[in-house]
């Protein structure tokens, strides 16, 4: 069997070494600081089933949602919304106010409309969940 | 150098490649659900957390469809409707009959499945609120009587069939409504092991199912609304922090309507017929899990007890605990956190060292001790 002849690496070679590296290094960078996180979203359901997702990132605007013999106005902003009109008896939603965060909700139990944030910066202070 | 060269590049693959790839216990499914008069919300988290959490969610619309007072053909509207005549039930319902009169009993009569008509009087029902007379509650109080619900067990209690047969007294009606969260929840913890879950975060409005803990091996944390701030967002009592733990609260404050400057909420005390006025503005109800087998009913007893509790107010409150955790019958030692209308949070022992006072709230924080 014949010997393999003896490899010496070149400054091409190098170049590769360095280009790879430093492809990996940007994509781990990218995963672990923020190519996993997603922004601020706004899904809203009715009765569990997802009617329109809205993102919060640069929204503007407002959107109107009928759910029975109820309608409610979702104003959206820049990282935040809020239900600003509803028809429903109890006025909850109305009365929840701003919401920013993801994980909040606002809820429209007679509408059965939930409005719920998703995504944005993680924080481990926020709270999971609510009594009451 | 090449053998250098190569360790660098496989560190670095290896490095970015972990980025890439989620653990199977971070896989997550979460779903909103409106069922029992509330909005739900279900996260599962593991490999199998979209099927255990439309498990769950199915959980929950079979107990609506048996046990809700509003449900035209439920076992319990069934009871309700049969005028003192028998009616069979099957083995949920016939469950929760059975730690209702448990809970009636420990509790002195605070818990009351039998006061369901006099809630309708005030029109909690059906969201038609109204101040029922004296005369009307005079009339509606004795019905308010757990001694008078008859349940046979069957004696088929093998099979698929019938688990009991019960009756009520003339003119009573029960509601299952304090008690049928928190066995969903009870049942919940049944699918969550079976489906292998490693962490779960399930509120049933207001009924939290802390199971495991945070993805980053942090407990769960669980806040308590403060009642004095209803309409405001993030406006705490406290944070609970939770590890496989029921909480259950029940607050004057969750429901309510005002007449004539007066505002009336709907934890209706069995022994007046009245709003409970106990100087208690909320109940936090906080217990481990039980061992796996769905025994125990921690979950169910968190709730029920939340709502007595409320009506006990603090000092009786405080006795039951010492004396439940003394010599309680029910196997599910429990902590509680009391918001008091004086402006402090009383916390049992138990929770001392997991509840921080939400500072902002100006309360007062006190614990005591068995």
């Amino acid at each position: 069997m014949r010997p393999s002849p003896k490899l010496h690496p070149t400054a091409w070679d190098a170049l590769v070494v360095l280009c790879v590296a430093a492809l990996a290094i940007a994509l781990a960078l990218f995963q672990w600081r923020g190519g996993t996180s997603q922004g601020l979203t706004a899904v809203v359901s009715v009765d569990g089933t997802e009617i329109d997702r809205v993102s919060l990132e640069d929204a503007a605007g407002e959107k109107t949602y009928q759910a029975g013999a109820y309608t409610l106005t979702v104003e959206y902003a820049a990282g935040s919304t809020r239900v600003r009109t509803s028809n429903c008896p109890t006025q909850d939603c109305v009365h929840t106010g701003v919401v920013s965060r993801g994980g909040q909700s606002i809820v429209c139990l007679p509408a059965r409309i939930v409005i719920r944030l998703e995504g944005g910066a993680p924080d481990p202070d926020a709270v999971d969940a609510v009594l009451g | 150098m090449k053998r250098l060269t190569a360790y660098v590049l496989l560190t670095v693959l290896f490095l970015s490649g972990c980025g890439a790839q989620m653990s199977p216990d971070e896989a997550q499914e979460s779903i909103q659900v409106i069922a029992m008069d509330t909005a739900m919300l279900i996260t599962t988290y593991g490999e199998r957390s979209p099927a255990a959490a439309y498990a769950c969610e199915d959980v929950i619309r079979d107990l609506e469809a048996k046990l809700s007072r509003t449900v035209e053909d439920s076992e319990v509207s069934r009871l309700n409707a049969a005028g003192g005549g028998a009616v069979e039930i099957g083995w949920d319902a016939y469950s929760l009959l059975e730690r209702a009169a448990a809970y009636s009993s420990s509790t002195g009569g605070a818990f009351d499945i039998t006061v369901a008509p006099v809630v309708s009087a005030w029109g909690f029902t059906e969201d038609s609120f109204r101040v029922p007379s004296q005369a009307e509650l005079d009339r509606l109080l004795p019905l308010v009587d757990s001694s008078q619900v008859s349940v046979t067990p069957s004696l088929d209690s093998n099979g698929d069939g019938p688990k009991a047969t019960v009756t009520l007294g003339p003119g009573q009606a029960i509601d299952l409504g304090g008690l049928a969260k928190g066995y969903a929840a009870d049942k919940i913890v049944v699918v969550l092991r079976e489906h292998d879950v490693p962490r779960a975060n399930i509120n049933l409005g207001g009924n939290v199912l802390a199971y495991g803990g945070r993805p980053d091996g942090t407990p769960w944390r669980v806040a308590i609304q403060d009642p004095a701030r209803v309409g405001e967002q993030d406006a705490f009592a406290g944070v609970l922090a939770l590890t496989d733990s029921f909480a259950v609260t029940s607050g004057g404050y969750q429901r309510y309507f005002e007449q004539d400057g007066k505002t009336y909420h709907h934890i209706i005390d069995p022994a007046t017929g009245y709003p409970a006025d106990s100087g208690l503005t909320s109940v936090t109800v906080v217990a481990a899990l039980g061992e796996g087998d769905g025994s125990g009913f921690p979950g169910t007893m968190c709730d029920a007890y939340s709502t007595a509790l409320f009506i006990m107010g603090e000092e009786r409150a405080l006795a039951f605990w010492r004396d439940e955790m003394m010599w309680g019958e029910e196997g599910c030692p429990f902590d509680l956190v009391l918001v008091t209308e004086d402006g402090r949070v009383v916390v049992t022992e138990g929770l001392a060292d997991r509840f921080t006072l939400e500072e902002s709230s100006g309360y007062t924080l006190e614990v005591v001790s068995p």
